[in-house]
């Protein structure tokens, strides 16, 4: 069953994108739409789009690089283990939870650091890796997204993408420890 | 809250920093100034004479933990180095950071300055014994160097991933723009009005930005991150066009944020390769438990936006920003 849904999935996925430029530039030739010039008149957005993303990408990156070489983490990671225990996060993979939303790199090193010592099919393993398929990178989504149409004010994005995050590591925890029935 | 926590990252990174680096200078961690003794085996006998020898600095982990005050050495130091005598009479030391360097000493190297090697002078050689006694060139302010560098490397980095975009903005925009004069997202958004109208009930159900959204959610579903960024900032920029005041985020687009960060994805490709490549009996096992992780995040995070939109604070932030408009 499981492997039926991977290679569907993994089907829709290899094709989608060659499937999808067929079906929207058919589709435009069908409705008479000049799609070569229509195509590149949206095209040029595209360079506008990158380039105002810079200073809010900028200023989310040094501040996330600044605060991992300063060896911070081990600090907040310190302060916090204790809670961990309470919600039956083993200390190991706590790193990991704090450093997902902040950078995606930063978080995949720190998983195969997790699955390398520990194997990859071991409780603190499969809990690794699912922590890092369970959310994403919250701090560059807000800059990218936010930065491309200038909002400075971003309001309740941040607090409710946390709190996002937070609900995913306890999925995780949750249902690997249902896995290997701790 | 971005900007505390913006603030938070820089002052709380700064200030660990600092307080590190006067931890290490206090208790001395690189044992600055502080002669060590070892083995050197070389091909030739150690001898007056001879201006330069290269061989091997040999320490037991034990003698090299005690002295450095740590646990992380296993097996028996056996650094490559090279000893040489100057004109001034002077011997040095010069050790290349290879796969045989401890981890300790490379870390040294790269708080030295990012070298490929670490120097040392020789207090003294002791023929009879084979034995030299030096001393290390000194390490200080390791963490706020750290610092210093990522600051600027990751600024550059910033502008890499930006420019890194522009090809695949590009080619998306391109397409969704043939898609929009075809009439093919008005298609798409009618069929997916019913879960939208609940989602976004700000956005009206045929506006172009709902199809930008649900090709973005589609794309992220199946992995598709160089077509999901380039949807997912077009439905920005569509929803931006419904913006009441410029430079402030709405409800429907904080929203749309938080679908993004939860990140829900069938198959979450990248921890599945690295599982694979660690030799993993069952790489896929993960893909049911991401599913279920994210899933949890999705409508956690949903619940979140949807409560805290109502909190006063930010409903105010919106409702001035409309009282601006009307008076501008």
């Amino acid at each position: 069953m499981a492997e039926i849904f991977k290679s569907v999935v993994n089907l829709i996925s290899a094709v989608a994108i060659p499937m999808f430029i067929l079906i929207f530039l058919g589709w435009g030739l069908i409705k008479k739409v000049k799609v070569y010039e229509v195509f590149v008149e949206g095209a040029k957005d595209g360079f506008n789009t990158a380039v105002k993303i810079i200073p809010y990408l900028v200023a989310m990156l040094f501040a996330i690089g600044v605060f991992r070489a300063s060896g911070a983490m081990d600090v907040v990671v310190a302060i916090l283990s204790p809670l961990t225990n309470l919600i039956g996060m083993p200390a190991d993979v706590l790193p990991l939870a704090l450093l997902r939303p902040l950078s995606g790199s930063g978080s995949m090193g720190l998983m195969t650091e997790l699955m390398k010592t520990n194997g990859p099919d071991s409780f603190i393993g499969v809990l690794a890796s699912t922590m890092f398929g369970s959310s994403e990178t919250t701090f560059y989504i807000l800059a990218v997204y936010f930065g491309s149409v200038g909002i400075k004010n971003t309001r309740h994005a941040l607090p409710a993408g946390l709190i996002a995050d937070f609900f995913g590591m306890l999925g995780a925890v949750f249902i690997v420890r249902m896995l290997f029935s701790l | 809250m971005l900007n505390y926590v913006w603030i938070s990252l820089l002052l709380i990174g700064i200030f660990t920093a600092v307080g590190r680096d006067i931890n290490d200078e206090v208790t001395n961690t690189y044992r600055n100034g502080v002669p060590l003794t070892s083995h050197f085996e070389t091909q030739r006998k150690l001898a007056a004479v001879n201006p330069s020898y290269e061989g091997e600095i040999v320490i037991p982990a034990a003698s090299f933990n005690q002295f450095y005050n740590i646990s992380s050495a296993q097996t028996e130091i056996r650094q490559p180095a090279v000893l040489t005598t100057l004109s001034s009479g002077k011997q040095r030391i010069e050790m290349k950071i290879s796969d045989a360097t401890p981890v300790f000493w490379k870390d040294m190297a790269k708080a030295a300055g990012g070298k490929e090697k670490l120097e040392a002078v020789v207090n003294s050689v002791n023929t009879g014994n084979q034995e030299i006694t030096f001393t290390l060139e000194k390490v200080r302010y390791v963490k706020i160097k750290a610092v210093t560098k990522a600051a600027l490397d990751f600024a550059d980095t910033a502008v890499t991933i930006s420019l890194g975009l522009i090809g695949v903005m590009a080619l998306w925009l391109g397409i969704m723009k043939v898609g929009e004069a075809a009439g093919l997202l008005e298609q798409l958004t009618k069929l997916m009005t019913p879960i939208t109208r609940q989602l976004f009930p700000d956005v009206p159900s045929n506006h172009p930005a709902v199809a930008a959204m649900i090709m973005n959610i589609a794309a992220n579903m199946f992995g598709l991150n160089n077509a999901a960024t380039p949807m997912g900032l077009k439905a920005m920029e569509e929803l931006n066009k419904l913006n009441p005041k410029a430079g402030t985020a709405t409800n429907a687009m904080c929203t749309f944020l938080v679908v993004n960060t939860a990140g829900l994805t069938l198959i979450p490709a990248t921890a599945i390769a690295i599982r694979a490549g660690l030799g993993s009996a069952d790489p896929g096992m993960i893909i049911g438990t991401s599913i279920f992780g994210a899933g949890c995040a999705t409508v956690g995070g949903l619940v979140a936006v949807k409560l805290l939109q109502r909190l006063p604070k930010y409903k105010r932030e919106m409702e001035v920003a409309e009282t601006e408009e009307k008076n501008g």
